[in-house]
């Protein structure tokens, strides 16, 4: 994301501070923001005419005070019996003034409502029904985040983890008095930290890939000294439960769509060793995508590994306890993340959970089995091996393809595979849910969603097909394809697909025009040996009044 | 803990350290005892507000002592502490040690 991201700030306190650190803040996306005229929350989000709506900003964050909105609440803080019905109907009533901004932007962020511990403090009061404050603003946090499910576009951020972090910095009387700043400006920080997460997971940035060490790292002790049995993992001692933990830990992220892999100085056999036999190994072999077990340089093999696992160095996180080989790949592979690690065991739990760099969204069923994904590719590598020809090899895979156009369903899938693809992709359009809807919307256009099948099990939706009707000739917009499953014949069905829809518009012939970027060459080099026709400019066309091809090898099914 | 210039100094070039943080590369304020606060190239409205309740909250912390500087500029008469770093450090000092009477 090397463009500035345009924030808009609409909050009933002044929000100055917090958009100083965005502009501020060194980690990517860079961001500048304006702020709405402070105070004036329901003009900022209701008038669509204002200045700062034109033009239309790349996210906005409402951050607003619960006793500044919730007239109820007020009343709670000043000891006022409360209906929790009426509660509820003010943050419905403020939430649909928030809804009708969503349209004039991609994303809109709400921090949930936090009080300054000084505005209450009634003790046992502080939870009990009509009266107690810090229950009504559960009732009221609650409420607000019932009315955004289902909107894609709007984020809830926890703005007490911010508060929490900030520990007795989090609020400032002084600040409040002196410039009308509710916060310290250690909660506006980790506030700047998850913003940008947030961003960068929603363009597709989260990271994908954690790359880890084994001795000392994913176990205590020098496993090809003292064998799989000595080394410190478990048991009744801190630092062989902590690294259990942090073993449960990286496990939990495989749910969230994160791969593991493994590059470690080592010989393969004892370290497979250990991982198959130790009782209490949380991670086994299935749950790592590959390894680099040998004597190499780490660099070099996470290189490798990179490239098998069909990722970019941009995508992968290393781990590793040894400060020097930490240096040496963060000089070799800037691209890596490099975390600095602590010496302490005990504290590896604390030093993952505290990695922003995997925030998504959402999680999709793609992602919860993306690990096995990775394990069964591995299967048909070992059957490509052993299978000779290409054709033969494909003749094997029982080869399904699925396309079904957009729909509610697959909308949120789909999106996320649009705006985090990049080898595999024409032109590299990143659009939300909205924005997809929106585009489809038209009647010349249609885009398709490809599943992939084969023996090994389900790839999942891997493809993306956009195309759009003219007069006489239809222009292919999006052709996007998981890298997972690039070479299968995939990218030549999804092409059958577009051309059967033009010819049955009676179109003359199907365009497709690439975009250069940094990293689509390889969509490049399949329209180059696509027997589409190359115009020249990047332009890649087919005659319809020829079929394109299906591969023998696929059967292709289409839903509606 | 004794009240000093040079500790009173050591608060305001931290104070100054953590303001940068908000600040652009070409707006950073110099941990110096010349660098104006106020006036072309000082702090504006937003960072004075940020650097008082930096400076307040720090010598609280520091010296375990009240210091309110809002109110530092009422006197016309005086001169204004706010016009350099050193000239803070010489108010806050005087404050602090209960000599305020002293400064004009």
């Amino acid at each position: 994301m090397s463009r500035i991201v345009k924030g808009l700030l609409i909050s009933d306190f002044n929000v100055e501070n917090l958009s100083a650190y965005f502009k501020n803040d060194s980690n990517a996306p860079q961001v500048v923001c304006q702020v709405a005229p402070y105070g004036q929350v329901t003009q900022s989000l209701v008038d669509a005419n204002l200045p700062f709506w034109q033009p239309a900003p790349d996210f906005i964050v409402v951050w607003t005070r619960p006793e500044s909105v919730l007239e109820s609440f007020a009343r709670a803080l000043s000891g006022f019996t409360v209906d929790c019905a009426m509660v509820r109907k003010e943050v419905d009533e403020y939430c649909q003034n928030l809804l009708l901004a969503k349209r004039r932007t991609r994303i809109v962020f709400v921090p949930t409502w936090v009080v300054p511990t000084f505005h209450y403090g009634h003790g046992m009061l502080d939870l009990a029904p009509d009266v107690g404050v810090a229950r009504i603003l559960m009732q009221a946090n609650l409420r607000l985040l019932e009315n955004f499910d289902g909107s894609s576009n709007v984020i809830p951020l926890n703005a007490a983890k911010w508060v929490e972090l900030a520990g007795d910095k989090a609020y400032n009387p002084r600040l409040w008095y002196l410039g009308k700043i509710p916060f310290g400006n250690d909660v506006f920080k980790a506030a700047v930290r998850d913003f940008k997460a947030a961003l960068r997971g929603i363009e597709g940035r989260a990271r994908k890939l954690v790359i880890l060490d084994l001795d000392e790292t994913l176990w205590a002790g020098v496993v090809g000294d003292v064998g799989w049995q000595e080394i410190v993992l478990g048991g009744h001692d801190p630092t062989g439960e902590a690294l259990v933990d942090f073993q449960r830990e990286l496990k939990a992220l495989t749910r969230r769509g994160v791969v593991l892999a493994i590059a470690s100085k080592n010989d393969e056999s004892v370290a497979l060793e250990a991982i198959r036999e130790h009782p209490e190994m949380v991670l086994r072999e299935q749950d790592f995508a590959g390894w680099r077990i040998n004597w190499k340089d780490k660099a070099e093999n996470i290189n490798d590994l990179v490239e098998e696992l069909n990722l970019g160095l941009d995508a992968a996180v290393f781990i590793d306890d040894n400060r020097m080989e930490r240096a040496r790949v963060r000089e070799a592979l800037p691209s890596v993340l490099v975390p600095d690690w602590p010496e302490d065991k005990r504290l590896y739990p604390l030093a993952l959970r505290s990695l922003d760099c995997f925030d998504k969204p959402r999680i999709s069923e793609e992602d919860r089995h993306r690990q096995q994904m990775y394990t069964t590719e591995r299967q048909r590598t070992q059957l490509k091996a052993r299978v000779g020809s290409i054709e033969d090899w494909l003749q094997t895979l029982d080869l399904t393809v699925t396309a079904e156009t957009l729909n509610a369903a697959n909308l949120g899938r789909l999106t996320q595979l649009f705006n985090k693809t990049n080898q595999m992709n024409l032109s590299t359009r990143r659009m939300t849910e909205q924005e997809l809807l929106a585009w489809v919307g038209q009647g010349n256009r249609r885009m398709w969603g490809f599943l992939v099948s084969d023996r090994f099990g389900a790839s999942g939706l891997t493809g993306i097909l956009g195309i759009e009707a003219g007069d006489r000739h239809a222009r292919i917009i999006d052709f996007i394809l998981s890298c997972r499953v690039m070479g299968r014949k995939v990218e030549e069905t999804m092409l059958h697909v577009a051309v059967g829809w033009a010819r049955s518009l009676m179109m003359r012939s199907v365009q497709a025009t690439y975009t250069p970027t940094p990293k689509n060459k390889p969509c490049y080099d399949f329209f180059q040996r696509s027997n589409f026709r190359d115009d020249g400019d990047n332009t890649f066309v087919w005659d319809a009044t020829q079929e394109y091809p299906l591969h023998p090898a696929v059967r292709l099914l289409q839903k509606k | 803990m004794d009240i000093t210039r040079e500790k009173i100094i050591e608060v305001l070039y931290e104070s100054i350290g953590e303001l940068n943080e908000q600040r652009g590369e070409d707006q950073q304020l110099a941990c110096s005892p010349q660098t104006p606060l106020e006036g072309g190239g000082g702090l504006d409205s937003l960072g004075f507000v940020n650097f008082v309740a930096l400076v307040e909250e720090k010598c609280h912390d520091r010296f375990g002592r009240t210091l309110v500087l809002s109110g530092a500029k009422v006197n016309p008469t005086a001169r204004d502490p706010f016009e350099t770093v050193s000239s803070l450090a010489e108010y806050i000092e005087l404050d602090l040690t209960d000599r305020l009477a002293s400064w004009s």
